[in-house]
């Protein structure tokens, strides 16, 4: 970054140096404060979305409309459709409900933790990590849900007052679950919803149809811009941070508290809780890169999304995933460490037994792939960038499908070994879970604005008398 | 479009910012202190029939809390070059002092290394324990002390690192050596994250053979660093009634030390809760007898002081925005925390020798005194010799002009 800022718009222009006297820009080009919000908002006041946009919503509903069907199928027939067997009742379903609750962390990581820690650059990217968050929470729901067995009484799950006297065990932390993820996938929506109201209030002043101009003026909530409504909104905001920043730790904890309680060996270990915190991070981040990538470069947003942006991402998952890596070697080290037999079996069992296709693919994408974002040239290059966090997801998947079935399918009964395989309703299951992701997501680039607007902003020189507070954290 | 003007280079130069003739005061007072203490501690242990086993014993607690200290300090300073911080910069250097004095810590480990035996039951297995005839590869005297020599000459050279390049630069300022700091503290974290949680686990979690915890290196990392931060706002203050960087750190840089020890405070507490939970939870006796010792008893009365002390009071004391930005209630809980912490180390050692009974006594104190005094005095033999100020630091004045919203 020794060269002059003041010129750049230039494709690309490359603000990831790292001269320690100057903070890098994060709005790039010749924007003023109108054209970021010229920006943003032509890409949901266009009339008609680009026909790439039906394609892909039509393709995705229509996986959706699979996820759907499978589930009736489910539901009509029982959850024999699935793979499960007798010492693998966990198969699938919880995998897919661990991967996707793990991927809606980083939105609220971005958002909120971010936040309290002066990470400016977040700004950029937080409306977009955020949706990703509900959409990956809303997906995460089901499959608990439908794995209940009994679909119909699956209301048991709340501590509702009942004739029966009839009450979950508050004991178990499936049911902690059931509260976890519900208040998470609250906050965030509340989160989500308080930091898009002055954006609203500018798509609503700039609505020039009447139905726009009441549907985003009922959302807005009657946002004026004026000075106490700021106030109030970034008090509000703060606190709600602060408030979900406890939340992001708590969820994951709390799933890993499904595994970490039992007795089974490769669950029941003391690191659990903050390894699966660092895993979902690690996961969400990378789909977080897996989808601004390409929005980016679609919606013309390079400039406020930039390259050092992607930058801090993937550094952000080099971190976590090296925490993950940490916890797989104190993990393994443990086993052999703690002299218990049926500890080390598992993770031998893991690494060479039926299963060790899984665990390799879970090394290599969790453990060696990331190293890569080492070298400056795979965090600024956006094609490995977004292969690495493809990878990354890949290798996260397969992180719960190696914990859920290798402790079950071979715990201390070898009588009752088995192997596990999904039947074709477990996968089109996963797969329409995507189609509901997707559509969701096209829904929210269609509708909402896909960047903070008023938060951008304050990145900007123009925000600051003074100058010099337009860069990267504070 | 704009960027950032350039950042004035140098900080107020009228400020005192060299601990001048305190300096040589406070590691005479200090050490002084700290020597006596521990001589006295050496007499009251060679007074009793097996005092010398007791003292090796409070001695290994108050070690591994001077260690957290400092190694606290090293993950700050490596945490602040890691993630290019530019707020911290007026407080790094105590940080790098603090860091600083590890290799001096290497030295107090020799009476550790000496006393294996009593702290160890490892080193002189039943013939007929298992567990610890297959652990034997890990838990061998030789390979004990190998490992040991690595940590401590590892934490030493990162934290010579650290502190030398930085202090070059109150010179030069040159940039450069900003560059080279940030460029080497990704493997500096890696190296650091192994290092303390296999000393963690040879040091003091080995104390107890035959027990495990895989979270057992994070915890002992969460009250390091929580335990830090305490010192660190407890160093400022004290640097601030003595006249020294009163400008430069300014009420908002005790506001987010206050927002950090709040939240190392918080995180202590998850991952102390997650261990015990999970452990009380599977009930698996080769696990639990580690806890039945530790919340049995007067143990378990420490149980509920950690509970309360180490997280209710001080959450609720550090939660709001005032109590971080007034020297005072920031003082008086970081001193608050720090006591804490020792009383936490000692819960987490102390059970495996004394059973039932909290062996609390004089010696104990002498011990912390002793260690403390001489840690203190280290720590102000290095600061005496440098600003206490990054001053040459190319985001001082980014650092001075924090303004927390």
């Amino acid at each position: 970054m020794t060269g002059t800022m003041s010129t750049a718009v230039i494709e690309e222009f490359d603000n990831t140096g790292v001269a320690p006297r100057q903070r890098a820009p994060l709005v790039l080009g010749e924007h003023d404060l109108a054209s970021v919000t010229e920006a943003v908002c032509r890409v949901v006041e266009r009339p008609k979305p680009p026909r790439a946009w039906y394609i892909a919503f039509a393709v995705s509903s229509a996986v959706t409309g699979m996820l759907f069907a499978m589930i009736g199928y489910l539901f009509l027939v029982g959850v024999g459709v699935w793979g499960v067997n007798n010492p693998v009742s966990w198969g699938w379903a919880i995998v897919n409900f661990v991967f996707w609750v793990g991927i809606g962390h980083a939105g609220t990581l971005i958002s909120a933790i971010l936040f309290l820690f002066r990470q400016r650059w977040r700004n950029s990217i937080n409306r977009f990590a955020e949706a990703m968050t509900i959409f990956a929470v809303m997906c995460a729901g089901i499959f608990p849900a439908i794995h209940v067995g009994r679909v119909w009484v699956a209301y048991w799950l709340f501590p509702i007052p009942n004739q029966m006297q009839m009450w979950p065990n508050f004991r178990s932390p499936l049911i902690w679950d059931v509260f976890a993820v519900n208040t998470y996938m609250l906050v965030s929506l509340v989160f989500w919803y308080v930091g898009l109201i002055p954006d609203l209030a500018t798509l609503r002043d700039r609505a020039t149809t009447r139905i726009r101009q009441i549907a985003y003026g009922l959302a807005a909530l009657g946002w004026r811009g004026s000075q106490r409504h700021w106030h109030r909104y970034e008090v509000a905001y703060l606190l709600l941070a602060a408030l979900a920043t406890p939340l992001v730790i708590s969820v994951h904890s709390v799933v890993s508290f499904d595994f970490a309680v039992a007795q089974l060996p490769g669950w029941h270990t003391t690191i659990f809780p903050p390894y699966f915190v660092a895993g979902a991070i690690f996961s969400g981040c990378a789909m977080v890169v897996t989808l601004i990538v390409p929005a980016r470069q679609w919606f013309g947003l390079r400039e406020l999304v930039t390259r050092r942006h992607l930058e801090n991402l993937t550094k952000v998952i080099l971190a976590t995933g090296s925490i993950v890596g940490y916890a797989y070697a104190i993990e393994f080290f443990t086993a052999w460490y703690s002299g218990n037999a049926y500890e080390l079996f598992t993770f031998v069992n893991r690494a060479l037994g039926p299963y060790a296709w899984a665990y390799w693919i879970m090394i290599t994408c969790n453990v060696l792939v990331p190293q890569l974002f080492w070298f400056k040239r795979c965090r600024t290059n956006l094609v490995i960038m977004f292969i690495i966090s493809i990878l990354v997801n890949v290798g996260m998947w397969f992180e719960r499908f190696v914990i859920v079935t290798t402790s079950l399918s071979r715990d201390f009964l070898p009588s009752s070994w088995d192997y596990y395989s999904p039947t074709w309703v477990d996968i089109l299951t996963f797969i329409g879970s995507f189609g509901l992701f997707f559509t969701m997501f096209l829904l929210f680039i269609r509708y909402l604005p896909m960047v903070a607007m008023a938060e951008v902003k304050t990145l900007m020189p123009q925000a600051h008398g003074h100058g010099g507070k337009g860069g990267d954290h504070a | 479009m704009p960027m950032s003007h350039e950042m004035p280079r140098s900080a107020d130069r009228d400020e005192p910012h060299r601990l001048g003739a305190l300096g040589p005061r406070v590691v005479r007072v200090a050490g002084g202190i700290g020597i006596a203490a521990l001589l006295a501690s050496v007499v009251l242990g060679s007074l009793q029939p097996d005092g010398i086993e007791r003292l090796s014993r409070t001695y290994l607690v108050s070690f591994s809390y001077v260690l957290s200290l400092a190694l606290g300090a090293l993950f700050f300073v490596i945490l602040q070059h890691l993630t290019r911080s530019g707020w911290s910069v007026v407080l790094r250097r105590l940080a790098e002092t603090f860091a600083a004095t590890l290799c001096w810590l290497a030295i107090l480990f020799i009476p550790v290394a000496l006393s294996v035996r009593s702290l160890y039951g490892w080193t002189q297995p039943a013939a007929d324990d298992a567990l610890l005839a297959w652990k034997q590869p890990y838990l061998n005297l030789p390979f004990f002390y190998v490992r040991a020599a690595v940590y401590l000459v590892l934490w030493a050279a990162l934290a010579r690192f650290f502190h030398s390049r930085s202090t070059r630069q109150d010179g030069s300022g040159e940039p450069a050596l900003t560059l080279s700091m940030e460029r080497w503290s990704a493997p500096a974290m890696i190296l650091y994250a192994f290092s303390v949680t296999f000393a963690a686990f040879d040091w003091f979690m080995s104390t107890d053979a035959h027990w495990f915890s895989t979270i057992y290196g994070v915890y002992y990392f969460a009250g390091s660093v929580m335990g830090f931060l305490a010192l660190m706002a407890l160093a400022a203050i004290a640097l601030r009634r003595a006249g020294r960087l009163t400008r430069s750190i300014t009420i908002d840089h005790y506001h987010d030390v206050g927002k950090l020890l709040f939240g190392f405070m918080c995180f202590w507490a998850y991952i102390a809760f997650s261990q015990y939970m999970l452990i009380w939870y599977a009930n698996i006796p080769e696990e639990t007898a580690w806890l039945v010792v530790r919340q049995s008893g007067p143990w378990g009365s420490l149980v509920i002081v950690l509970s309360v002390g180490h997280f209710v009071l001080p959450f609720f004391g550090l939660m709001s925005r005032s109590a971080k930005r007034r020297t005072t209630v920031l003082g008086l809980w970081a001193a608050w925390l720090l006591v804490m912490h020792w009383v936490d180390l000692y819960w987490l050692l102390m059970p495996r020798w004394s059973g039932e009974h909290i062996p609390f006594g004089v010696i104990d104190v002498t011990c912390l005194i002793g260690l403390v005094g001489v840690f203190i005095a280290a720590a102000a033999r290095v600061a005496a010799r440098h600003p206490l100020l990054c001053v040459g630091d190319p985001r001082l004045a980014e650092s001075i002009a924090l303004e927390n919203a």
